[in-house]
């Protein structure tokens, strides 16, 4: 190349003049002789001096024979070279030998035609008129030659071809192994002309004279770029290598399906990276607490454990962990989320239009899945923050097939809390820690299997003589397999566990040890088939058996008074088959048709009450027990679940979706706190207690803007609800044998409208999410006991109309970026102590009317920094550090607010706050 | 280790918020004060002049409880009768003489001055059984000795269930180092007067407090056996003689229920482990034409009365009396506590004499460190009970 350049150099910059053809004639006769030693002769016997590369000539293992006589320089070079790829060009004495080229003496006639070529009509079929440069300096339309792509040219450059293309074959082998290579796609760039190779790795292209880039690509090799010049028929043989461990890093960016294109409507998809910006309390991340700054998913309270989502009680949400079901999703009464979310990988949160292969609870569902531990190369991430630790590790089993990813975290307050001198703060416990554990198996491509174990543990003690202590254990195991191209399945086995004790250990003679637990065990098949494009249908069947122990009250001391109690077990058995199918009726409409039936049964071993008919439920009207034998079915519910949703898109960038289903749940939590709190009980369907219902239809307007920078959506239901708990005025729930006679089933209604505008990409970035909607609930009865509010719908506890939250992060520099976290709310409803009055003897608190008055409205800030460690490719491990402060405006925002009555019969309203300043944090995250 | 102080303080913000919480009294803002009328209306088989109780819910700053006053109130029944009530003395009584007999439906009504009018479900008589025996006797409760008075009774037809008990003590209160002469300071000095006889022997009187409920629902048969009242035997109200009237009423199954969540909602709040719902507790009385709010029940039921007394030697023979009401040790005034010894209390007892917190014991009145003085209940009965005898009372 260089040398060729060099040719160029001379010829162009000595302004040599040149002579074609020259006067000498030879006479000479060669017979089998290699091209070098012709040269040599023609030296010897001329005056011409040859100047080439002799590597050109001596790979040339031609051997020439041929007598001249007198012939000119032209005649003998024409010859000898016939068979070469060499040109020459003689200058007086001098001849220049060039590889496939041929030195151009004159410009050819429409060199410069910037403007449009002039046609040449008398030799409009002699193409050779116009020369192939294969650089054309001064051209605008130059070719972008890579400096590594070194130019290979193809046959020897003949001003006398006339033909139009020219046959380029080869074979293309592995460089490594040198296997050849099949199905490997040619393309020559900027032209319409591919091949691919054929069983024998070889491939033939047909190549217009002059610069062709020929692009080899496959998805599993390394792209191989080659620019030819072609001059004539040839053969150029192409090596590749395969991708992998080629590459410093694939990224592969998955793009989720647009929010316009799906058919659920209330669905939340938490970005799990993404929440990383988000300041929370005491830098913990926190997806729970994410999720419920999307409208349609509130909290009772800071602090509190359970979520409303549309109008829903606490309960009735379905948590899912790895398909299994995590009774109580959070840490320290809901401060902190009880989900690593370091190991989580993505959580999605249906509000409405429920696929069919969920079911149980009214409300929602939220789906959280944990990540596959890395399966090529060890790695972990942790964080460092003021209360807790959090560090997560993945490692490879078997390289590229299996991998186990373990996590864990831990509050050191405890520790701290004992080094204390304060006599106070050593005597309080508060901690938690939590541990997760996946393997995943990619046994073949049709089989997969995945097991994850969980573990979180929860003490606290609030006075000083109890301590609170409760967890969650669950598992699950996961066999995926494909049966064919169009008909895939999962296995499922779960199995959840929570309970929660209570130690009350004060010098009293009553001190006592209080217990709860529920346990439930699940196999579930879901199958997947797609019956044609149009159809795609999902069908499945699931079973899951339920204990509890509803609840145990032992006297720890042997002097004790108190009798010990043990509530009687509860089991049940809840099954459902469901069948769905994803109908895309036209490019625009898309319809998902699901239909679920759920089967329950109560089952012995159980005594059960039966009370008077036509009396209200109370522990004086039970006229009897029934004794039901181990797995006698005690009484059976079901019914079918509806779930429909629909898109149409109005425009490309525009759906309207709706949605219409109906859900069962079997279980219920106990709760007469206006909070969910640690100790509140779950409670199964039986003949006392029915299962709750509801339906819900949905609409929603979604659209992308700014090719898909922004998203706004605008969803609105309504919502209808049966036998939804509550409770009667006095209530007692915990360790009452005939807990039925305090509970009431209700109906409720709630409706609301949502507004969710998102930006997801550029320096400033997050979401606004406004809801309005308002929860009611109406208590009826015959019996004047089991009346509340005359009988009127109230609004819920968690009835909260205006919800506004605003996450907004602004990048300033690729390392640095502030986030900022703005929430307001209505006060929930509270029934509030209004006066006094004296009935027989005594005093009595009067309160108002269930929920009739509200607590102040919940506004807060909260601002963060996140500083990202250097960005250098080499180096230990990632880092970040995230300084945030919560409550920035130290707003006072009620907790609770309780009212007791003293020993002098006065009552007294308490309001706690839990961060009524604001707080601030520093955490260290990092990865390797 | 300057990382390490960082967290402990964070921590300390941390727990001081969580554990200790940002409690703070919050206002009772009454305000948000409703008007509601509590009702207490017991109609019983007994023949009297019935009586309705009307007042009137309080804020929570307000001292007492104000009257209903100059409403229309009447009972109906299904018969076509009506009975109306009139006003006396903060309560509505029946204008003549009558009592609830079974079978027969009766319906309160109210009409308040300023409009409101309410009225109650028909309501029949319950059950009437009436108290076999009420009997006070030598017992143990909680590992202490003491007088047990309990009730028996018995429904053959099973029918009764729900009862409601009521008592009213009465006993004799002797004070124990009662003297015919008195110390009053006048004018600066001690001078002896003759006691008033009526200060040594008095009554005291008490009402049960709390709602008193039994059913006999578990039982086998409906037969009451209800300890109604324990008194330990270190208890100074059974030192001389004891008298006990107890009411049992037997209700519908709605009014027991109705009192029995009152009962639990008076201990307002619970505890964090089980906390009770509150709410405003709807009896079988609404308004009429109106959202106006009204407690309480309008109770139709039997009632059966009786009265016991028991002197002390009659239970405990030859054994020594419980200890009176207050410790009746005698004691001087001294500038320096104990200084004599049995000077307990401090400076002169001419400071509080004139506030009748003490009475004299012994000595000449001049020197405050040899005059004896005792607490007033010791000397004067009537800081304690009543001196006036019951018109029931009867003497052995």
């Amino acid at each position: 190349m260089k040398k060729f350049l060099l040719a160029f150099v001379i010829l162009f910059s000595f302004q040599l003049s040149i002579a074609q053809n020259s006067n000498e004639k030879l006479s000479i006769t060669f017979k089998d002789e290699t091209i070098e030693n012709a040269i040599k002769r023609i030296e010897a016997a001329t005056s011409y001096k040859f100047y080439f590369d002799p590597t050109w000539v001596s790979s040339n293992k031609e051997l020439i024979s041929g007598v001249y006589n007198d012939a000119t320089i032209d005649t003998v070079l024409n010859s000898i070279l016939s068979k070469t790829d060499l040109n020459y060009i003689v200058l007086k004495n001098k001849v220049i030998l060039t590889l496939n080229s041929t030195i151009h003496d004159t410009l050819p006639s429409n060199y410069f035609s910037d403007a449009p070529v002039e046609t040449n009509q008398n030799n409009g079929n002699d193409q050779s008129d116009n020369p192939v440069f294969h650089q054309q300096y001064d051209s605008l339309n130059s070719y972008s030659v890579t400096k590594k792509a070194s130019i290979v040219f193809i046959g020897k450059e003949n001003k006398d071809s006339v033909k139009r293309n020219y046959t380029v074959s080869g074979t293309v082998r592995n460089e490594e192994t040198g296997k050849v290579e099949q199905n490997i796609y040619i393309k020559v760039r900027g032209k319409n002309i591919n091949t691919s190779t054929d069983l024998d790795g070889n491939y033939t292209l047909q190549l217009p004279r002059g610069i062709n880039v020929i692009e080899v690509k496959s998805l599993s090799h390394k792209e191989v770029v080659r620019t030819l010049m072609v001059y004539d028929d040839g053969k150029f043989d192409i090596g590749i290598n395969e991708k992998s461990n080629q590459l410093d890093e694939v990224v592969i960016k998955k793009k989720g399906q647009k929010t316009t294109e799906t058919t659920v409507s209330g669905l939340v998809s938490i970005d799990i990276e993404g929440i990383k910006n988000v300041p929370l309390i005491l830098g913990e991340r926190d997806i729970l607490k994410v999720a419920t700054t999307f409208p349609g998913i509130k909290t009772t309270g800071e602090g509190s454990a359970g979520f409303n989502v549309r109008g829903g009680k606490d309960d009735q949400n379905l948590i899912l962990l790895d398909n299994a079901v995590l009774y109580n999703p959070q840490h320290f009464l809901g401060f902190f989320s009880a989900i690593n979310p370091y190991t989580a990988k993505k959580a999605d949160i249906y509000k409405g239009s429920i696929p069919a292969d969920f079911g149980g609870r009214l409300s929602s569902v939220f789906d959280i899945t944990t990540k596959n531990g890395n399966p090529e190369k060890f790695s972990g991430e942790g964080a460092i923050g003021p209360i807790t630790s959090n560090l997560t590790l993945s490692t490879p089993i078997q390289k590229n097939k299996s991998s186990i990813i373990v996590g864990g975290r831990a509050t050191y307050s405890d520790w701290i809390l004992k080094s204390l001198d304060d006599e106070n703060l050593k005597n309080s416990q508060a901690g938690f820690y939590d541990g997760i554990i996946k393997y995943n198996n990619a046994i073949n491509s049709n089989n997969n299997l995945e097991a994850t174990v969980y573990y979180s543990h929860d003490k606290f003690s609030l006075s000083s003589d109890s301590i609170y202590k409760y967890s969650n254990r669950l598992a699950s195991l996961k066999w995926d397999h494909t049966f064919n191209k169009k008909s895939k399945g999962a296995l499922i086995f779960t199995n959840s566990e929570y309970k929660f004790n209570i130690d009350y250990d004060s010098n009293d003679i009553n001190a006592f040890d209080f217990g709860y637990k529920v346990n439930e065990s699940q196999l579930q098949a879901k199958l997947n088939y797609q019956l044609n494009p149009k159809h795609t249908l999902s069908y499945g069947v699931a079973s899951k058996l339920y204990n509890i122990s509803p609840g145990y009250q032992h006297p720890t001391n042997p002097d004790a008074t108190l009798i010990a109690t043990d509530l009687e077990k509860e089991r049940a058995l809840e099954s459902a088959a469901y069948l769905a199918d994803s109908y895309k009726f036209s490019d625009k409409l898309l319809i998902d048709l699901g239909l679920r039936y759920s089967f329950y049964a109560s089952l012995g071993e159980a005594n059960v009450n039966t009370y008077q008919a036509g009396l209200p439920l109370s522990d004086e009207t039970v006229t009897g027990t029934t004794h039901y034998k181990k797995n006698e079915v005690i009484k059976t519910y079901g019914g079918l679940e509806p779930r429909l949703a629909a898109r149409y898109f109005i425009t490309e960038d525009f759906s309207i979706k709706a949605g219409y289903d109906v859900t069962r749940q079997y279980v219920h939590l106990l709760s007469s706190n206006v909070t969910q709190s640690p100790t509140d009980t779950w409670k199964l369907s039986d003949s006392n207690v029915k299962p709750q219902t509801a339906q819900q239809v949905s609409l929603g307007l979604f659209k992308t803007l700014k090719d898909e920078e922004y998203e706004v959506s605008l969803e609105g239901y309504y919502k209808k609800s049966k036998n939804i708990l509550d409770y009667k005025v006095g209530a007692q729930l915990l360790l009452n044998q005939n807990v039925e006679t305090e509970l009431l089933q209700g109906e409720g209604k709630a409706y609301g409208v949502e507004l969710l505008l998102k930006k997801t990409t550029g320096r400033l970035n997050g979401w606004i999410g406004y809801t309005y909607s308002r929860t009611f609930i109406k208590l009826d009865s015959q019996f004047s006991s089991e009346i509340v509010n005359n009988g009127n719908y109230f609004p819920a506890n968690f009835d909260k109309p205006h919800d506004l939250s605003a996450i907004l992060n602004y990048k300033f520099t690729k390392r640095y970026s502030l986030s900022s976290n703005f929430l307001y709310q209505t006060g929930r409803p509270i029934t509030y102590p209004i006066g006094t009055f004296q009935y027989g003897n005594s005093q009595y608190t009067l309160y108002s009317d269930r929920n009739a008055y509200r607590i102040p409205d919940y506004i807060r800030l909260d601002i963060g920094i996140n500083i990202e460690g250097n960005h250098k490719i080499k180096k230990l491990a990632h880092s970040f550090w995230n300084i945030s402060i919560y409550n920035v405006l130290g707003r006072n925002n009620p907790y609770s607010i309780y009212f007791v009555t003293d020993q002098n019969g006065k009552v007294k309203g308490y309001k706690t706050s839990i961060f009524s300043i604001p707080v601030p944090s520093i955490t260290y995250n990092f990865k390797f | 280790m300057k990382n390490y102080k960082f967290y402990n303080i964070v921590i300390l913000i941390f727990l001081t918020f969580i554990l200790n919480g940002c409690t703070e009294t919050y206002p009772l803002i009454t305000n948000r004060f409703e008007d509601v009328l509590i009702v207490e209306a017991n109609i019983t088989n007994e023949l009297k002049k019935q009586e309705i109780k009307l007042t009137k819910s309080a804020k929570f700053e307000d001292e007492g409880y104000l009257p209903e006053s100059g409403a229309e109130v009447f009972i109906t029944n299904d018969a076509g009768h009506q009975y109306n009530f009139s006003e006396d003395a903060g309560k509505y009584v029946s204008t003549i003489e009558f009592q609830a007999v079974p079978n027969t439906k009766y319906q309160l009504h109210i009409n308040t001055k300023d409009g409101r009018s309410f009225a109650s479900s028909p309501e029949t008589l319950t059950t009437i059984t009436p108290m076999q025996s009420v009997v006070a006797a030598i017992e143990q409760k909680d590992d202490k000795n003491g007088v047990g008075i309990r009730i028996n009774s018995f429904d053959p037809t099973s029918t009764s269930t729900y009862y409601r008990f009521e008592f009213e003590e009465t006993y004799k209160v002797v004070a124990p180092k009662w003297l015919p002469t008195k110390l009053e300071w006048n004018n600066g000095s001690p001078t002896f007067e003759p006691n008033s006889p009526v200060t040594k022997t008095c009554y005291g009187s008490k009402k049960s407090l709390e709602l008193l409920l039994l059913n006999t629902n578990n039982l086998k048969e409906d037969r009451v056996d209800y300890l109604i009242r324990f008194i330990s035997d270190q208890d100074y109200i059974i030192t001389h003689r004891y008298s006990i009237l107890v009411r049992q009423y037997v209700e519908s199954l709605a009014a027991y229920n109705y009192y029995n969540t009152l009962n639990k909602t008076a201990s307002s709040g619970g505890t964090i482990v089980s906390p009770t719902q509150p709410g405003l507790l709807l009896g079988n009385l609404k308004a009429v034409n109106s959202d106006s709010k009204i407690a309480g029940y309008f109770d139709v039921c039997s009632v059966s009365t009786e009265r016991i007394y028991f002197n002390y030697e009659d239970l405990f023979p030859g054994k020594f009396p419980p200890p009176y009401y207050t410790d009746c040790t005698q004691f001087c005034y001294a500038k320096e506590p104990n200084n004599p010894i049995p000077c307990t209390h401090c400076c002169h007892y001419a400071e509080d004499l004139p506030y009748g917190k003490i009475r004299y014991f012994s000595g000449d009145g001049t020197s405050s460190v040899t005059t004896y003085w005792v607490d007033a209940p010791c000397g004067d009965c009537t800081t304690i009970a009543s001196n006036i005898k019951p018109t029931f009372w009867v003497d052995n």
